[in-house]
Formats: C-alpha cells, sequence, structure tokens
C-alpha cells in the first residue's frame, strides 16, 4: 500500500509520450551500432582468413608469366641477386626470403580406401624463420633413414581437389583432420637415382600457395638427386611492415611483380571495410547520445514538475534512495526493453547477410561480442541516468545545506 | 534520542542589519541563547511576519538561511547527514508545519499511510479511534482537497503523530480549529508527547493550544 501511494504521488507528469520517443530513438541508434559491429565483426572473416603459420605480414611475390619470353627463356621468371637487392632496400620491406625450388622428379602415393592415388608433384622450400608458429614435427634429419617428411599444403589444393576433383570423380571428400592422417608416399628421383619416403601432412596454410618442405630436407635432396645447380628463386616471401601500403602495389606494378592471392587488396579491402563501420557506427552512437539526452532532460523536467511532491515526501522521512527507486526502475525497464529490443533486431537483421555469407563458406562471428557492446553501451547510458536522478533528488532533499 | 535543543545567536538572514530593530530587539530568541531540554515544553508567542515558520523550519533542518548556530545535544544541525536528517525526521523530531504539506489528491487515510508505514508505529486501530475522536472518521476515504482548513488542520496532526518523537515541533497547531477542538487536539498531543516523554514546542500568533507549557518564549 505504501509503494502504490507514494508511485501514485511520483507518477504524476510522466509523459509516455517523452519516454516513447526516447525508448525508440535509442532503439534505432542502439540497433545500428549493434548491427554494424556484428555485420563487421561477421564479414571481416573472409581477409582474416586465419593461418596458423603465416601471418599477414607477409607477403609472397612472383613474376607476372607473360609473352614469349617466358617460354623461351627458363628464367626469365626467376629473382636474380640484384633484383632480391633493390627488394631489400624498399622501406616496407623487412626481410626477404626465397623460395628454394626441387630440382628432381617428385610424385606422391597415397592409399585410400583401397583405392591407391598417384600423382606428380613439386615441392617447395621457405626458411623456417619465415613460419609464425612451426609446425609440429617441421624437421628432418637425413641422418634418419626412416624418418618421415612434413608437408604443409596449400588449402587450395585440398579445396580443389574436394569440390572439383572428388564431387566430379565420385571420390570420397577429405577434411583436412583427414588427410593429416593419412600415409603417404613420395618418391623422389634425379640424378640417376630414386628412393621412396614417408611423408605426412603437416598443416595446411591458406596464404602458402605451394608444397612446402623443411629447408633441411630440400637442401640434403637437391644435393643428392638435383643435377642442375642451384638456381635464381621464382618466387620471394618479404616481411613487410604494414600489408595495406600502396608503395608495395606501385612497386610491384612498376616492376611487373604480381603477389599471390592479392592479399595487398584485400588489405585495402578491409580498411575501407573498417572506415565505413566506423562511420556507421559513429552515426548509431550519435543517435544514442541525443536518445540518451532526451531521457536526460525528460527525467529531469519529471522531476522539477514533480519537485514539490518529492519535497514533501523527503520532509516525511523519506530518503532519497526510496523516493529515486520508482524514477530508476522507469528507466531500467526502459533501458532493459531496449537492450534486448536492440539485440533482437540486430539478430533479425544479421539473418539478411548471414545466409549469403554461409552460402560463400563463411560462418561468420559469435554475437557475444555485439551483446555485450548493447550491454555496456546500454548500462553506462542507464548509469548516468541514475546518476543523474540521484543528483537531482538530492538537491531536492530538504536539508540545512548553508551558505 | 535528542535531549536538548541549543540556539546560539540566530538570526534569520532576512532580518540582518534590523538587530536593533523591531522584532529583533526585543526577542526572547533572536540572537539570543536558548536551550530546550526534554520534556520541557515551551510556547512560542508571536506577531505576524517575526518569523516564527522559518524557526520551525530551522530547527526541523528544511531551511538554512541564518546566522548563528542550532545543535541538537551540542552537535550543529547543519553538519548531518541525509541519513542523519531521515532519520531524525522518523524517530526524533514530528513536525506540523503551518502549510500542512498535506498531499491533496490523496484521501485523509492515506496521507496518514504515507507516513505511518515509514515509520510503522501506529496501528490502524488507533489511526481509526483518533480520527473519531477529532470528529474526522466519516472524511477517512475522501481526498483531503475536499475537506475543509480546520479539517485538514487534524488530519495533519493526526499524520505528525505516526511517529516517534523526543521533540514536535507544532506550529499554529490550533489556528483554524474551535475551543471544543483545540482541547480535543490538546489532550491528544498531550497524550503522546507523554508516551514519547517528548517535549512540545508550539508557536502561536494568538489561538494557543490548551496545554500548560512550562515557559513561554516571545519571538
Amino acid at each position: 500500500m505504501k509503494q502504490s501511494i507514494v508511485w501514485r504521488l511520483l507518477r504524476h507528469n510522466i509523459s509516455a509520450k517523452q519516454l516513447a520517443g526516447y525508448a525508440i530513438a535509442n532503439l534505432l541508434g542502439l540497433t545500428i551500432v549493434v548491427a554494424a559491429l556484428q555485420f563487421y565483426s561477421d564479414i571481416k572473416g573472409i581477409w582474416n582468413d586465419d593461418d596458423s603459420f603465416i601471418s599477414r605480414d607477409y607477403i609472397i611475390i612472383s613474376r607476372k608469366v607473360s609473352g614469349i619470353g617466358s617460354i623461351f627463356r627458363k628464367d626469365a621468371t626467376n629473382f636474380s641477386e640484384t633484383d632480391i637487392a633493390e627488394i631489400e632496400r624498399q622501406p616496407w620491406a623487412r626481410r626477404v626470403g626465397k623460395f628454394t625450388a626441387s630440382g628432381f622428379n617428385v610424385s606422391a602415393n597415397v592409399e585410400m580406401g583401397g583405392c591407391g592415388l598417384s600423382t606428380a608433384l613439386f615441392l617447395e622450400a621457405i626458411p623456417s624463420e619465415f613460419f609464425d608458429i612451426i609446425p609440429d614435427g617441421w624437421s628432418y634429419s637425413p641422418a634418419d633413414s626412416s624418418a618421415t617428411v612434413p608437408i604443409i599444403l596449400s588449402k587450395d589444393y585440398l579445396t580443389l581437389y574436394n569440390f572439383g576433383f572428388a564431387s566430379a570423380r565420385g571420390l570420397p571428400q577429405i577434411s583436412e583432420g583427414m588427410i593429416s592422417m593419412l600415409p603417404l608416399r613420395l618418391s623422389i628421383s634425379g640424378n640417376g637415382r630414386q628412393r621412396y619416403f614417408k611423408a605426412r601432412i603437416a598443416g595446411f596454410s591458406s596464404r602458402l600457395n605451394t608444397i612446402a618442405v623443411p629447408e633441411e630436407f630440400m637442401t640434403w635432396a637437391n644435393a643428392n638427386f638435383s643435377e642442375k645447380n642451384s638456381t635464381d628463386p621464382s618466387r620471394l616471401i618479404i616481411e613487410v611492415s604494414s600489408p595495406g601500403d600502396p608503395a608495395i602495389t606501385d612497386f610491384l606494378d612498376n616492376n611487373g611483380y604480381e603477389s599471390a592471392g592479392d592479399k595487398a587488396d584485400n588489405g585495402r579491402a578491409s580498411y575501407f571495410l573498417a572506415v565505413s563501420t566506423a562511420v556507421v557506427i559513429t552515426i548509431g552512437a550519435v543517435i544514442s547520445l541525443l536518445a540518451f539526452f532526451i531521457l536526460l532532460l525528460s527525467i529531469d523536467l519529471l522531476l522539477q514538475k514533480n519537485r514539490r511532491v518529492i519535497n514533501l515526501l523527503l520532509m516525511q522521512g523519506y530518503t532519497p534512495g526510496a523516493v529515486g527507486r520508482y524514477y530508476t526502475g522507469i528507466v531500467l525497464t526502459i533501458n532493459s526493453i531496449v537492450t534486448v529490443g536492440a539485440i533482437a533486431l540486430m539478430l533479425c537483421v544479421r539473418l539478411l547477410w548471414k545466409g549469403q555469407l554461409s552460402s560463400i563458406g563463411i560462418e561468420g562471428a559469435s554475437p557475444l561480442i555485439a551483446i555485450s557492446a548493447a550491454v555496456i553501451i546500454m548500462a553506462a547510458i542507464t548509469f548516468g541516468n541514475i546518476r543523474s536522478i540521484t543528483g537531482t533528488i538530492n538537491r531536492i532533499f530538504p536539508r540545512p545545506g548553508r551558505r | 534520542m535528542i535531549e536538548n535543543i541549543q540556539l546560539r545567536r540566530v538570526l534569520p538572514d532576512v532580518f540582518k542589519g534590523m538587530e536593533n530593530d523591531m522584532p529583533m530587539n526585543p526577542s526572547d530568541i533572536w540572537l539570543r541563547d536558548v536551550d530546550i531540554h526534554r520534556p520541557d515544553s515551551c510556547l512560542i508567542e508571536a506577531d505576524s511576519g517575526t518569523g516564527k515558520s522559518s524557526l520551525c523550519s530551522f530547527i526541523y533542518g528544511c531551511r538554512g538561511d541564518y546566522s548563528g548556530t542550532i545543535s541538537f545535544d551540542g552537535t550543529d544541525i547543519s553538519t548531518f547527514s541525509t541519513a542523519q536528517w531521515c532519520r531524525l525526521r522518523t524517530h526524533a523530531l514530528a513536525y506540523l508545519p503551518q502549510e500542512l504539506n498535506l498531499f491533496p489528491e490523496l484521501t485523509v487515510m492515506e496521507n496518514i499511510e504515507i507516513k505511518n508505514r515509514l515509520t510503522d508505529c501506529k496501528s490502524t486501530a488507533w489511526i481509526k479511534s483518533t480520527l473519531q475522536r477529532l470528529d474526522i472518521d466519516a472524511k477517512a476515504d475522501v481526498p483531503v482537497r475536499f475537506l475543509s482548513v480546520g479539517q485538514q488542520q487534524r488530519v495533519a496532526i493526526v499524520r505528525a503523530l505516526c511517529q516517534p518523537f523526543d521533540f514536535l515541533l507544532i506550529d499554529e497547531p490550533v489556528s483554524h480549529l474551535d475551543q471544543r477542538n483545540n482541547s480535543i487536539v490538546a489532550s491528544l498531543i498531550k497524550e503522546e508527547a507523554e508516551t514519547n516523554g517528548a517535549s512540545i514546542i508550539a508557536t502561536s500568533v494568538g489561538n494557543k493550544i490548551d496545554i500548560n507549557f512550562h515557559s513561554t518564549l516571545r519571538l
């Protein structure tokens, strides 16, 4: 009964229109903020294709293959020492590593469900220091004749097999985990010799567009099976200071080089995405901020209109907390509804792009970050509102408050 | 618990510069040292405009526009925290303001309940019998705005008594009451003050409440 009497006194002058205006405005602002955040975290997966071995700070370059020259001159697509020195001089290049190609014949054999697959292959090696994380068992000791050769395979090859070859030939599709368990047999020949090696897939890389083996193995195998003297590399791996730097693209274009997988372009696209997301989030945040002030003013006006009633209740001995509780209750209720509403709207809006993303194989990020952002933003807004209510009621409190 | 109220050279700001003029001089309160000990009762007689309602507001702590010091048991009341004031106003200091401060949209019963639910001091039976004693029991469920000023005054008195108190400040408690109601209100207030062992500080511009005061001060 006490509550209902006090509430009847305090609810005077509450403007449902003002509160609804605030709720709608803040719902809109908050939805824009969290939906933009969610969109950004969903879509950035396109560029941030996780690669456990090689980070985004590396680019892999090769010469453009064009014209007849490359057919007749075998080394037309190689990088000379002068070329490498020039690249090393570029301000954006931190380190340059060479891909070492195999100078022998390789074929791989795999037994799969009674069906043997055999294919001619090529192998390359890059210096181990260019790996961010050295794959498990990434070493080879020529002294150990039964040693297994670890191989890192480009993810693209597995995709090509699964969605191109296997589906066309009615073969089973295989996962990364399965293929890592398959026993491989490498046959290496050249220089009048042939030898078989056990091999296994040590991992997949989306950035390393090759079939890579440890440098120790390559050096040893080239020394034993290659008929050629060492040649200039045809591909280079470069550690760069900023993958999206336009100076890199300009340099590559001017010299007729190209970078694998167009990661530099992706860098720019993801930068553009980040900028446009920031713009959208700012717009949403401004709307939310304005809505916050609407509520602040609306509640302040309400308290001013009810100043006499509040003062009389405090004169009776009601604490500012007991009186303010009713108003903080309103704020908490509306803000909770707005938070839940914005999260629900964001999840609905997300369906618009989620279907399209999953059709190109992107799962999308967990909505937890966007949901947490919504909760944190609303907690901050609620805190601001409640502070303002408490402050105003404390100012109304009848006390000597002298001079 | 408050044992005594001390006034030390208190002067409302509005009277500053008029220290030697009427009504400051002569006055038993303004610019004097006054002590009121519990359970002594005190009547403050004053002419209109001499600041008696201001004095009540100063003691109840809702205004601070004065110089000098008001203390409860030696502590300057201007130093009290919000929580201390809330506690005093529900457990030690009861107040009937001249303007009554009722909520016009609430009924008689609700106006009393709003205080009694806070202090949990009186039973509903006590409230009903007191309303009956003051001859306003028939109005219990009527919004206060429909009552005469005299009836409203009695409602406000009942509400003021719905708490434990050491001092009861009553600002012109019977200004709108006839002699019969004056006597009924006076005996009610005396009983409650005795039960609480409390002091009564009453003001009057003419129509005095029927209580034998220990002292009478001229404002």
